[in-house]
C-alpha cells in the first residue's frame, strides 16, 4: 500500500474512532440513575445543605397542636405600604401632615439605609383589597382596637432573597429523590416519575404568592409506613427521612386529625436576631412549610417548600407602635348613624412573621407584622388577622 | 467552593459520556463499563473538594481517576479469572436485544477492537479520542507529549491491522 493511501486509511480510521467515541454512550437512564446514587451516597444533611445554605437555621421542634378550634376570619392588609408609617391610623383618620412628611423623606432615607438588596418590593395582595376571600365574612366591616402588648426590641430584621429555581434545579431535586423526568407541564418546572409516586415541582407563583414547591402524589404501590405505636407525626417523620426530605429549617409541627387524611404540617420559621423565630405565613396569615397527608399509615401526599439557596440582608423595620397604628387604620370608616353597630375586634396578639414577595427572577421573604383578635358573628368565633409590612417604607419600592 | 471550580454536576453532565466511552473501549463490555464509570464518578464526587484547577484540567483529573478505576477492574478481574477456573461458571444472562442493537450502531465492533490492543496503545487511542490533548495523554501515561503522539500513531496502525484482519 502506498504511503498516501495508508495515510488516507488512517485518517478514515481516526474519523471512525471519533464517531465511535462520540456515539458510545451509556444506556438511556444511566446518567440519572448514577446521579441519584451519588446524591444518595451523601449524608442527607450535607446534600440539602448545599441547596439550603442560606436557609439553615437549625431545627426546633415544638409539639404545637392548637388548643382550640375556631373558625378563621381573615382580614389581610398586606400591600398598603404607605400606611405602615404614614400615620393613617393615628387618630383613626386619613392622611395627616406626618404622613406627607414621612413620604417626602422616603427616597433619601431609602438610598441611605436600604439593605444589600436595595429597595425591596412591597408585599401586595393579589386583589388589592383588605380581605382575603369573599366567600367568608371577611368583608364585614369592623372596628379595630388594640388591647395587647407588643414591644418590639429590634429595629432591623433580615430579608431573605432567593433566585427563581430553574428546570435544571428541579431536575436535580427530582434526581436526588430517584425520580425521572417525564414531562414539563404548564405551570410546573417538571413532572417526574418514581417507582411508587409522581413528583411535580413548581416555581414561584406570582399571584396569589406561593413559594417554590414540590408535590409528591403517591401511587397505589406506595407502601404504608410500618412502625408500631407510631403517631401521625412519627409516620410523617419516617416517610420524610426515607426520602431525605426532612425540613432543614426551623419549624413547629401541627397535626390535624379532624378528617381523613390526617395532615401533619411542618410550619416553617425564620430566625430574626433579637426576636426569635418568626413563622412563614401566606397572604391569609396561614403558616406553611411542608405537609404530609396520611391515610391510615400510608402517605398519600407530601407537599413542601422546594429547597432553594438564598442570601439575606438586614433591613430597617418600623417600630411596633407604628405597626399598631397601621393595623388600626384598617378599621371601617366611622358612620354617622349606623343602622346596626359595627362589630368590634379587639386585636390583642401581634407577632413578627415572614411573607413571600414574588419579584421575577429573584423573590423575597420579607418580615411583616401580623395582628390578630377574636370576633363573634352569629355565635361563631372567628379570628381576624391583619398583616402589615414591617420593612420601613423608605426601604421598599412603592 | 472556589470561583474557578465549576459545580460538580457540570463536570458530570459534560464528561459522563466521554468517560463511559473511554472505559468501554478499555473493558469491551457495556455492563463492566457502567460499573466502572459509576465508580469513577463516585470517587470523583467524594474527591472534588480537594481538586485543584491550577494543577490540572478537570478532563485530565477525571480521566486519571477513570484510568485508575479501569486498572483496578483489570486487577480484580485477574483474580476473578483465576477463581473461575476452579468453579463452575454461572450462566451469563442474555443482554437486552434492544441494548445490543444500540451497541451495534454505536461502533461496537470498533470499540471491541480497541479493547483488544495492548494496554498502552489502547489507552493512547482511548484518551486521545475522548478529547484529551496529547500533552494530557502523555501526562496520564507518564511520558512526553511527543512520545504520546508516537504511541498514538503506532496504536492507530495496529488498530488498522486488527480491523483489516477481522474484515471491518
Amino acid at each position: 500500500m502506498s504511503e498516501p493511501d495508508e495515510e488516507l486509511e488512517l485518517q478514515a480510521l481516526q474519523r471512525q474512532l471519533d464517531d465511535a467515541f462520540e456515539t458510545t454512550r451509556p444506556r438511556t437512564g444511566f446518567e440519572d440513575e448514577l446521579w441519584s446514587r451519588m446524591q444518595s451516597s451523601r449524608p442527607a444533611r450535607s446534600r440539602l445543605r448545599d441547596a439550603l445554605s442560606g436557609f439553615l437555621q437549625g431545627i426546633r421542634e415544638v409539639p404545637a397542636v392548637p388548643a382550640g378550634v375556631v373558625a378563621v376570619l381573615l382580614v389581610v392588609v398586606i400591600g398598603v405600604g404607605t400606611v405602615a408609617l404614614s400615620g393613617l391610623g393615628r387618630g383613626g383618620g386619613g392622611a395627616s401632615s406626618s404622613t406627607q412628611g414621612a413620604n417626602l423623606s422616603a427616597p433619601d432615607a431609602g438610598q441611605l439605609y436600604a439593605g444589600n438588596f436595595g429597595r425591596v418590593p412591597t408585599p401586595v395582595l393579589n386583589n388589592g383589597s383588605k380581605s382575603s376571600t369573599s366567600a367568608q365574612p371577611t368583608t364585614v366591616p369592623v372596628q379595630l382596637t388594640w388591647t395587647g402588648k407588643f414591644d418590639l426590641a429590634i429595629s432591623t430584621a433580615p430579608v431573605f432573597r432567593y433566585k427563581e429555581p430553574s428546570t435544571n434545579e428541579a431536575d436535580q431535586f427530582a434526581s436526588a429523590l430517584g425520580a425521572v423526568l417525564r414531562t414539563r407541564p404548564d405551570g410546573f418546572l417538571g413532572s417526574y416519575q418514581a417507582s411508587d409516586y409522581t413528583l411535580k415541582v413548581r416555581g414561584t407563583v406570582q399571584s396569589p404568592p406561593s413559594s417554590p414547591a414540590y408535590f409528591i402524589f403517591s401511587s397505589l404501590s406506595m407502601p404504608p409506613v410500618e412502625a408500631a405505636g407510631a403517631t401521625p407525626q412519627d409516620l410523617a417523620d419516617i416517610f420524610l427521612a426515607q426520602h431525605s426530605l426532612q425540613p432543614q429549617w426551623s419549624y413547629t409541627v401541627v397535626v390535624d386529625s379532624s378528617s381523613d387524611p390526617v395532615k401533619v404540617r411542618y410550619q416553617r420559621q425564620f430566625q430574626a436576631p433579637g426576636y426569635g423565630a418568626a413563622y412563614l405565613v401566606d397572604v391569609n396569615g396561614e403558616r406553611y412549610g411542608l405537609e404530609v397527608d396520611l391515610s391510615a399509615n400510608r402517605p398519600v401526599l407530601a407537599s413542601g417548600l422546594l429547597p432553594v439557596s438564598s442570601d439575606e440582608a438586614d433591613y430597617k423595620i418600623v417600630s411596633s407602635d407604628d405597626a399598631i397604628h397601621a393595623a388600626l387604620a384598617f378599621s371601617a370608616p366611622a358612620q354617622s348613624a349606623p343602622a346596626t353597630p359595627l362589630p368590634t375586634v379587639q386585636l390583642d396578639q401581634a407577632e413578627l412573621v415572614y411573607v413571600l414577595v414574588p419579584a421575577g427572577n429573584h423573590s423575597f421573604y420579607e418580615p411583616a407584622y401580623m395582628f390578630s383578635g377574636k370576633l363573634q358573628i352569629n355565635g361563631q368565633t372567628y379570628v381576624k388577622r391583619i398583616l402589615v409590612p414591617a420593612i420601613d417604607p423608605s426601604q421598599r419600592t412603592p | 467552593m472556589l470561583a474557578d471550580r465549576p459545580p460538580f454536576e457540570d463536570l458530570y453532565r459534560e464528561y459522563l459520556g466521554r468517560i463511559y466511552a473511554y472505559v468501554r473501549a478499555q473493558v469491551g463490555g457495556s455492563a463492566d463499563a457502567e460499573d466502572i464509570t459509576a465508580q469513577v464518578f463516585m470517587n470523583a464526587y467524594q474527591a472534588y473538594a480537594r481538586f485543584e484547577t491550577r494543577n490540572t484540567t478537570p478532563a485530565a483529573w477525571l480521566f486519571r481517576i477513570a484510568r485508575n478505576a479501569t486498572l483496578d477492574h483489570f486487577r480484580a478481574q485477574g483474580r476473578r479469572d483465576r477463581l473461575r477456573r476452579t468453579i463452575e461458571r454461572q450462566p451469563v444472562s442474555e443482554e437486552d436485544p434492544a441494548h445490543q442493537a444500540e451497541e451495534r450502531i454505536q461502533y461496537r465492533a470498533l470499540m471491541t477492537q480497541v479493547a483488544q490492543l495492548p494496554e498502552r496503545q489502547r489507552e493512547a487511542i482511548s484518551l486521545r479520542h475522548s478529547g484529551l490533548r496529547f500533552d494530557e495523554v502523555g501526562g496520564l501515561l507518564g511520558c512526553s507529549e511527543d512520545a504520546a503522539k508516537m504511541l498514538y500513531h503506532r496504536a492507530l496502525k495496529a488498530l488498522r491491522e486488527v480491523a483489516q484482519k477481522e474484515g471491518v
